[in-house]
């Protein structure tokens, strides 16, 4: 077990610079998911912890010591690839074993670890067959027990569900989350996946273009988003954004957006007049008397709620309601949302408020 | 099967039956003097009136001026064929590891000149590399033949098993590297097994063109008990009465070893051995 370090790391290719100086501290036996869209670079990052890629500035420590210059072989991490990467020729049994092979541990010690491994996977019926003979759940489970068997320092997760079919995909999210809470292994898992990072993490590094946008508890970073990019990344439908124009007076605040007001908070943050994005959960935004005018053009049943889509001059928003909505298409509504859910954002910035 | 089907195979049929037996033909016809007695040979009969294998016992039993060194030859022949195959594969699985592989610097440029080899003809090198083979001394050793013949391989080897390396996916090195592997064991534990199709093919390949080859074993060999049977086949001809029957059974038996090889061989040279490795 370690805690691994990243001090402003910073890689290039050839003249592109990919990462700008990432730093992040991971605690000992912490399980942290790196989020983020396609080619912000969370699986270079991934890979130069495990010695793949080479670290073109800044310093990367697993425990006091630092591993820039440290071949991957003497890490002691196991990684698991989004490919699986099972050598073919070998039986899950020798694939498994085989890290320990080349260590030259003993006949039984091998057995043993392997044994063991195959048995918290549920793998023993299927150890003497060649990974062409397995489905891609059970490949997965070979991939990590291959991981698990090493008891290595730190295990590294690179997109490990994707190739996997959604149902499969939530069994065997739980089962690394399981099993993290067996091992207590330190573990970096990267996915660009936000549910998969909401569920699974201890803690969330949101990636974008090369940089950490925000860190923090799943639940720290839906509730209080530090700006537009991690508000719109997390949470499933997207948060609503709108552009608005903050006002204040006599201690009561709101914001005005196409000839609407909504309430806020007493006390919320920021300047008379001030030009805003207004930022609000789907889950937030109610049906009501008063509010912002729209149309709904959408009706989503998906059986524990409802998901509308309302035209509202030029923006579309995103509604879930709880239980079933009496909702049509066609119908004219008035949104607001609750003041303590509504999120600021300053309009030319994006951080908030 | 319906009409359609069964039409498309009989034109399949209809195009395969003369192609097999156009390129049987010559075989029938090897066979044909090869247990004919010398008389009947050129009778031009389908069948031979008396079917014999005393050609075979001359042969074995090295019953003719021509015949006096067979079993050396022969010999000779597996020996150095085997020898090219195995020089050659060493040669070209170590460069393609260590190009494809391991990316050593420099590379390229192998693989270029290796390509660039292929624009000049093997017979064009020929004298120059007899007279490679005198300066070295090499004449009349098998080992020039050998030494010429791992030369003339090993460009298309390596250029072949380069190409079926990159196909190997990079994520099995990679997880070699962080399982604990050294290159070294990287080589022997995963690339060697994983290539096996490929160097079974380029092997073969080896062999069979040192096997075949009749220009530079004439050249750099010329010991009646040093040639090749290949070499030895050919002053055969040299007489004005050659004796045909038994040419033909020697023939025959030079064109043994090449068949059960490709017999032997064939259940590797299939693909697929990749199979499961990364999800495709
Ligand atoms: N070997 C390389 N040479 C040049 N550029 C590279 C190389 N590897 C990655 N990149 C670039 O670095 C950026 C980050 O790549 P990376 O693989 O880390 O993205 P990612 O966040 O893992 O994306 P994805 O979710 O698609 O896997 C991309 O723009 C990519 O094009
Ligand atoms: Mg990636």
């Amino acid at each position: 077990m370690a805690s691994v370090h990243f001090r402003d790391v910073r890689k290039s290719f050839g003249a592109t610079e990919i990462l700008h100086g990432v730093s992040l501290d991971i605690a000992d036996g912490e399980f942290v998911v790196l989020v983020g869209p396609s080619g912000c670079g969370k699986s270079t990052l991934l890979r130069m912890l495990a010695g793949l890629e080479e670290v073109t500035r800044g310093e990367i420590a697993i425990d006091d010591r630092v591993v820039n210059e440290v071949d991957s072989k003497d890490r002691d991490i196991a990684m698991v690839f989004q490919s699986y990467a099972l050598y073919p020729h070998m039986t899950v049994r020798e694939n498994m074993g085989f890290s320990l092979r080349l260590r030259k541990a003993e006949r039984a010690i091998v057995d043993e670890r392997v044994g063991r491994a195959a048995q918290i996977l549920n793998l023993q019926a299927y150890l003497e067959r060649y990974p062409r003979e397995l489905s891609g759940g059970q490949r997965q489970r070979v991939a990590m027990g291959r991981a698990i068997v090493r008891d290595p320092k730190v295990f590294l997760f690179d997109e490990p569900l994707s190739n996997l079919d959604a149902k499969l995909r939530v069994a065997m999210r739980a089962e690394i989350k399981a099993l993290h809470q067996r091992l207590k292994t330190t573990t970096v898992y990267v996915t660009h996946d936000q549910v998969e990072a909401m569920t699974m993490a201890d803690r969330i590094a949101v990636m974008n273009e090369g940089r950490i946008e925000q860190l923090g508890e799943p639940l720290a970073l839906y509730d209080r988003p530090a700006n537009l990019f991690v508000a719109e990344f997390i949470g499933s439908p997207a948060m609503n954004l709108l552009d608005a124009r903050l006002r204040r007076s006599d201690g009561a605040a709101w914001v005005e957006l196409a000839g609407a007001r909504w309430a806020l908070a007493a006390g919320a943050p920021g300047a008379d007049g001030q030009q805003v994005k207004v930022g609000v959960r789907p889950e937030h935004l109610r049906l009501g008397a008063e509010g912002l005018a729209g149309e709904v053009v959408v009706v989503e049943p998906t059986g524990a709620g409802t998901e509308l889509v309302v035209q509202c001059d030029g923006a579309s928003l995103t509604v879930v309601v709880h239980g079933r909505s009496g909702a049509r298409p066609g119908d004219r509504v008035l949104l607001a949302p609750g003041p303590d859910h509504v999120h600021l954002f300053d309009a030319s910035s994006g951080a908030r408020l | 099967m319906s009409w359609k089907k069964a039409g498309t195979e009989a034109r399949l049929l209809l195009v395969g039956i003369p192609v097999a037996l156009w390129s049987a033909f010559p075989i029938y016809h090897i066979f044909l003097f090869a247990i004919s007695s010398k008389d009947s040979a050129f009778s031009g009969a389908l069948w031979p009136a008396q079917p014999t294998l005393r050609n075979f016992g001359a042969v074995f039993k090295q019953e003719h001026f021509f015949l006096y060194h067979f079993w050396q030859q022969m010999w000779n022949s597996l020996w150095i064929a085997a020898t090219v195959g195995f020089l050659t594969l060493l040669i070209a699985t170590c460069a393609a590891f260590a190009i494809s592989r391991l990316r050593v610097r420099g590379g390229r440029l192998v693989m270029n000149a290796a390509l660039f080899t292929y624009f000049i003809p093997a017979a064009f090198l020929a004298v120059p590399m007899y007279k490679a083979m005198s300066v070295y001394g090499l004449l009349n050793s098998s080992w020039s033949l050998v030494l010429a013949m791992v030369t003339l391989a090993s460009p298309y080897a390596i250029w072949v098993l380069k190409q079926a390396s990159d196909k190997l996916p990079w994520e099995l090195d990679e997880a070699a590297r962080i399982d604990g592997a050294t290159p070294m064991q990287l080589f022997r534990l995963v690339y060697l097994p994983l290539m096996l199709p490929s160097l079974v093919a380029i092997g073969t390949y080896a062999l069979l063109l040192a096997w075949n080859e009749y220009l530079y074993a004439f050249l750099l060999l010329s010991k009646e008990t040093n040639v090749t049977l290949a070499v030895a086949l050919g002053h055969f001809l040299s007489a004005d009465d050659s004796p045909w029957e038994l040419l033909m059974a020697t023939g025959l038996l030079y064109g043994l070893p090449p068949a059960a090889i490709y017999y032997v061989f064939r259940r590797y040279m299939v693909g697929g051995l990749t199979a499961g490795a990364v999800k495709a």
